[in-house]
């Protein structure tokens, strides 16, 4: 990978980062997004898209009510198109996804470590804060966003570096069963993770039966096109 | 009378309104950035004049749903045009953080946003591609940017009493209708997606792939909170190195 599209990556992921929670939340962060573009950074739209779809089914899995903890699949997302851009067919799927979850792990952790120390600042702040000061309130809050950029950027490259590593180094060891038992590992996590997450939204109420028809026509539809 | 309002800018700060996220003050920072430009109408002379001890009220705890912490940031900045006292300014806002919460989960977290989501997976599925993206990122931020600015003018326009803003016909229908739709197409997504992602796989695998996450989701729903998508991911990926390194 060359530097400008490694530095074009590390913009992107960013960008995706800061827009989970600081600004605008727009949705660049949603796996369904972060994926394609990066792929087409990279001139992989296929594995943009593949990897994209993936993690959108494993954020099915997250609800971000509360101060709930949990992964960041956005820059992870990022990290996993670029692995799966430096291996081949299958083996990036399973790859990509091994290295997008490590990332989403990480940043998770770096959201919760932001967090707190936000609330550091706040407490060091709280005087002037309580005195009414507007240019003190907008420089604690910017120094927050500040923060929140370089952390996202810390986590971009972290999984950037993964995907500089791990595909000469897992790819060199694996058997062709072990790429394929990978991905399948990949790819049955994130539907397992998809359908729980989605019904624990739908619940048991009466919107189970429009799950179950949407489903059915879905398996339809699938068959149809096999 | 009140003077016309910085309403947009205050719409721009929103954008921004988790900026400052932490486990002390939540959103307050954020809500506090928002609601200044609206404050400026007030007597700004000395150190406890109106307009500082509202701009430090409105820094204060606050937690909502994002998109709807405008109608907070209106009401509350309304509510210190006309005057009300203090304590009712800080039980306005602290009233409306379950609501605003509870309304925005359902709304957006449990209804457009997976709604949206699921239509594209299909979509994608389907051989739609760039086409399902960019219609995702640009009808769900119409929603996304109109629920904001519908909030805003709102807290603003009805103040204290802004309590009624929330029984708005047009949020309650999108509450009922999103529950249903959301389900249904996230319902139709799963198998297609299940489909596009196996079609690289050999017979073999496709088995084992419909036996590893029919299993996942029975783990995931019987060990809730304990066993999440990534440990799930992270186990299978260790388990697949594990067997693929001893089954050559």
């Amino acid at each position: 990978m060359s530097p400008e599209l490694t530095i074009a990556l590390l913009l992107w992921g960013t960008l995706v980062g800061l827009d989970l929670v600081s600004v605008p939340q727009m949705m660049i962060a949603r796996p369904l997004i972060a994926g394609p573009v990066a792929g087409a950074i990279l001139g992989d739209l296929e594995a943009g898209l593949k990897l994209g779809v993936v993690f959108e089914l494993l954020q099915y899995d997250i609800l971000p009510v509360g101060a709930v903890r949990y992964p960041e699949y956005g820059p992870a997302t990022v990290g996993a198109v670029a692995t799966a851009h430096a291996s081949a067919g299958v083996l990036g799927l399973g790859l990509g996804t091994l290295v997008g979850l490590l990332t989403g792990l990480v940043g998770g952790v770096t959201i919760h470590l932001l967090r707190r120390i936000n609330g550091r600042a706040v407490q060091a702040a709280a005087a002037t804060l309580e005195s009414g000061d507007p240019r003190q309130l907008a420089r604690v809050h910017v120094a927050a966003i500040l923060r929140d950029a370089l952390r996202a950027a810390l986590v971009t490259a972290f999984g950037l570096g993964l995907a500089w590593a791990a595909p000469p180094l897992l790819g060199a060891i694996l058997t062709l069963r072990g790429i394929t038992l990978l991905a399948v590992a990949a790819v049955a996590a994130a539907l397992a993770a998809g359908a729980a997450g989605t019904l624990r939204l739908v619940g048991r109420g009466p919107n189970l039966a429009w799950f179950a028809a949407g489903l059915g026509g879905g398996v339809l539809v699938a068959g149809v096109l096999r | 009378m009140t003077p016309r309002p910085p309403l947009a800018r205050a719409l721009l700060r929103l954008f921004a309104v988790q900026g400052s996220y932490n486990y002390e003050r939540m959103l307050g920072l954020g809500v506090g950035v928002a609601e200044e430009p609206l404050l400026r109408d007030l007597p700004a002379d000395g150190p406890e004049s109106p307009y500082r001890t509202a701009v430090a009220r409105g820094a204060h705890f606050f937690n909502a749903h994002p998109y709807l912490a405008g109608l907070a940031v209106g009401a509350a900045a309304r509510a210190e045009h006309d005057g009300a006292p203090p304590e009712q300014v800080e039980r306005l806002r602290a009233t409306l953080c379950g609501p605003l919460g509870s309304l925005g989960d359902r709304l957006v977290w449990a209804g457009w946003l997976p709604l949206l989501s699921g239509l594209a997976l299909t979509a994608i599925t389907l051989g739609a591609g760039w086409t399902a993206v960019a219609a995702f990122f640009v009808v769900y931020n119409a929603g996304h940017v109109a629920l904001r600015w519908w909030a805003l003018q709102a807290g603003w326009t009805h103040g204290a009493r802004v309590a009624s803003a929330l029984h708005h016909p047009l949020l309650q229908r999108g509450v009922a209708v999103l529950g249903p739709a959301m389900a249904c197409a996230v319902g139709a997504a799963l198998p297609l997606t299940a489909q596009y992602l196996a079609a690289p796989f050999e017979i073999w695998a496709r088995g084992v792939l419909a036996a590893v996450a029919a299993l996942g989701f029975i783990a995931l729903r019987w060990l809730p909170g304990r066993l999440t998508g990534l440990r799930l991911g992270l186990g299978l990926s260790a388990l697949a190195l594990v067997v693929g390194w001893l089954w050559p």
